[in-house]
Order: C-alpha cells, then structure tokens, then sequence
C-alpha cells in the first residue's frame, strides 16, 4: 500500500522477499544493506530464532531515487520462510506493494518453491490482492552449487503463468544478482503506481 | 484490503495538531502515527531520538500478531496494547481498520492519562484520515505519469 505523503515530499512503498526456509531472503536483506551507504538506508531488524531462522521477518528501510521532488522510500522485509509459520507469514504481505519471490535453485528444493510460490498465491488471495496485478519478481539463488537445477527448467515450474514476471540468476551471500531483481521490482512498482498502464505490462513481459 | 492513502499539507498539519494536543494533555513524550502495513504517518515529539522507521515496522508487527491472537480467541482484535518498561513504556490503540496510535511515555504520567487521551486523539485522527482517504492521490507535480525515464534510477549497483 503506498502512501504518499504531500507535506514531507515522500513516498513509501513496501516489497516483499518472498520464498520457502533458507532460500537466501535474508541474505538478500543483508546484501543490500552491506552494500547501501549510511544515508540511503536505515537500520536493518532481524526477529530470528537462535540459529538465524527468521520467525517473524526482517526490516530494512532505504531510500532510493528522487522523482519530480518526491523522495521515495521502499520498507524491505522477508517472511519466514517455513511452512508452519504461515500465519506469521500472511501478516507480513499485509499492504505490499511488491514481491521478490526468492526461489532456491537446487534440484531438491523444487517442490518447497512450487509450494512457497502457491503459498504465496493463496495469501494474496486473502487480502483480496491478485499476482498477476502485483509487481513481482523471481530471483533463482544459489546458483553456484553444483546442484542448481537449469534456469528454464525453474522458469518452466515457477514462472508460465499468463503474465511472465522478470527472473534474475543470483548468489545472494556473494551478492550477485541481488540489486538486478530489486531495482527491477522497484521500477515495476513505481510504474504501476505512477505510470501509465501499458508501461506495466511491458516492463513486466 | 489496505487502501493506499496521500497525506496532503493540510491534513499533515492538522494531525500535527492532534498529535501536539495529546502529547499536551496526556504527558508523553512521543506519539507516532502508524499505517498497519508498518509505515509512519507522522510523528510528534519532545525528544526525537528514537529511531521511529524501526518502532513503526515493529510496533505494527506486534499489534498485528497480537490480533491474530485475539482472533484465535474468538475476539475482532485487542484494540488496545501496553508494554511497560523500567523507563520507558509504550500504549498502542486503534485509529481506524488502518492505522494505529503509539504513544512512548516515562513515569511523569500514567497509562490512565495515556489511554483516556490517546482515545480522544483516535477519533479525531480518524475523522481526518477519512477525508484523506477521499483525496485524489495524483495532484500537482504527480498528476502527470511517470516517463519511464523517471524511473530508471536504481536503489543499487547491478551485477549484470
């Protein structure tokens, strides 16, 4: 849900990094703010267990780019990425105006990213919102082990929908790839929010 | 569904105006206005120190989960949340099904004080939030759509 706010020239925006347990969502996070200079960005919060499980989400504010005066804000968190914190999870979407789904590139993984992906679906559903009129992107990670499963391979399982979304190949512990998806969505939901229609779907296609 | 919301000057000025009244006649120190997606409307204070992006996102958080709870219960939800601290607590209420008002105050007042005017507060925020509601969200320098040139710039270096 974005809001734009008149007085303070700002606007803020929420994305989501979506995708089942230990895919490398927080890692993205962690990226990002490592890689972000002190004033583009705020202070990043983890609500993870013990062993770095995430369990409710991780927070990371930063600014981004000016436009026609306005500055504009994009609030990054994860989910929990495991099936039973579901609840958790939904609470988390709440007033998304993006998702980065992060899908774990190896073979054994599939099936917990067609599951997390359908999850995802079905949680939107409930807020009454539709993916395939949400800004979204799919970033395969993990792209270095030697057990990663062939690009069009995933594309075939997570991404033949109707609406094809942008898909990225990244390492998110090394970084790679973490910015190409996150400034993808980023332009994706300033365009559906501020652009005209047909600029969506082209930039989506 | 979150609908969107736009915060023009005169609506920011009034909520200001609230926000300086409750803090006034409540006694506390900061009060923060909190979308329930966990992002800051406004905020008032005397002291300013607290990172209020963090408090927002958390604060939201925790009334969210604490509603599903209430759910789980059989109750719509808790509308009201109060941690004490040795220093400083925290009374969180409902604004509207959007919005929450979290107000941070020492032992110079009580949660009592805090409550009774943080409800008055609520529903004149409220009232406001209604009119904004109804606003048109794309006026002045925003009515125009954005060229795709306006949002080439990137939040980070790409490895591509």
């Amino acid at each position: 849900m974005s809001i734009i706010n008149y007085a303070a020239k700002e606007i803020n925006f929420k994305v989501v990094y979506y995708g089942p347990g230990v895919a490398g969502k927080t890692a993205s996070l962690q990226h990002v703010h490592r890689s972000l200079p002190d004033g583009n960005k705020g202070k990043m919060i983890s609500l993870a267990t013990g062993d770095d499980r995430t369990i409710f989400f991780d927070f990371l504010p930063v600014s981004a780019l000016t436009v026609r005066g306005f500055v504009t804000k994009f609030q990054l968190y994860t989910v929990p990425g495991q099936v039973y914190y579901n609840m958790t999870r939904k609470l988390v979407l709440r007033g998304m105006d993006g998702v980065v789904f992060v899908a774990d590139s190896q073979w054994e993984r599939l099936k917990e990213n067609v599951e997390s992906f359908r999850n995802l679906e079905e949680n939107l559903r409930e807020y009454n919102y539709e993916l395939d009129r949400m800004p979204c992107v799919i970033q395969y990670n993990k792209r270095d082990l030697p057990n990663a499963a062939p690009v069009p391979y995933l594309e075939y399982m997570l991404n033949r929908r109707a609406r094809r979304v942008p898909s990225f190949e990244s390492v998110a512990s090394r970084g790679v790839g973490v910015f190409d998806a996150l400034n993808t969505v980023s332009r994706m939901v300033l365009l559906s929010e501020f652009g005209q229609e047909q600029e969506v779907q082209s930039n989506a296609s | 569904m979150l609908r969107d919301l736009v915060i023009h000057e005169n609506e920011a000025t009034r909520i200001g105006q609230v926000l300086g009244s409750f803090l006034e006649e409540s006694g506390a120190s900061e009060a923060l206005l909190i979308d329930r997606s966990g992002q800051l409307l406004a905020s008032t204070g005397k002291t300013a120190t607290f990172d209020t992006v963090s408090i927002s996102a958390l604060a939201a958080g925790a009334f969210s989960s604490t509603g599903a709870i209430a759910e789980l219960l059989g109750e719509t939800e808790f509308s009201v949340l109060f941690h004490q601290g040795v220093r400083e607590s925290i009374h969180v209420s409902t604004v509207d099904g959007e919005t929450i008002l979290l107000a941070i105050f020492d032992d110079g007042t009580t949660v009592g004080m805090v409550r009774l005017f943080a409800k008055e507060a609520c529903r004149a925020i409220g009232a406001i939030l209604a009119e904004a509601r109804t606003q048109p969200r794309r006026v002045g320098v925003l009515a125009a759509p954005l060229t795709a040139d306006e949002t080439r710039g990137r939040i980070g270096p790409e490895t591509r």
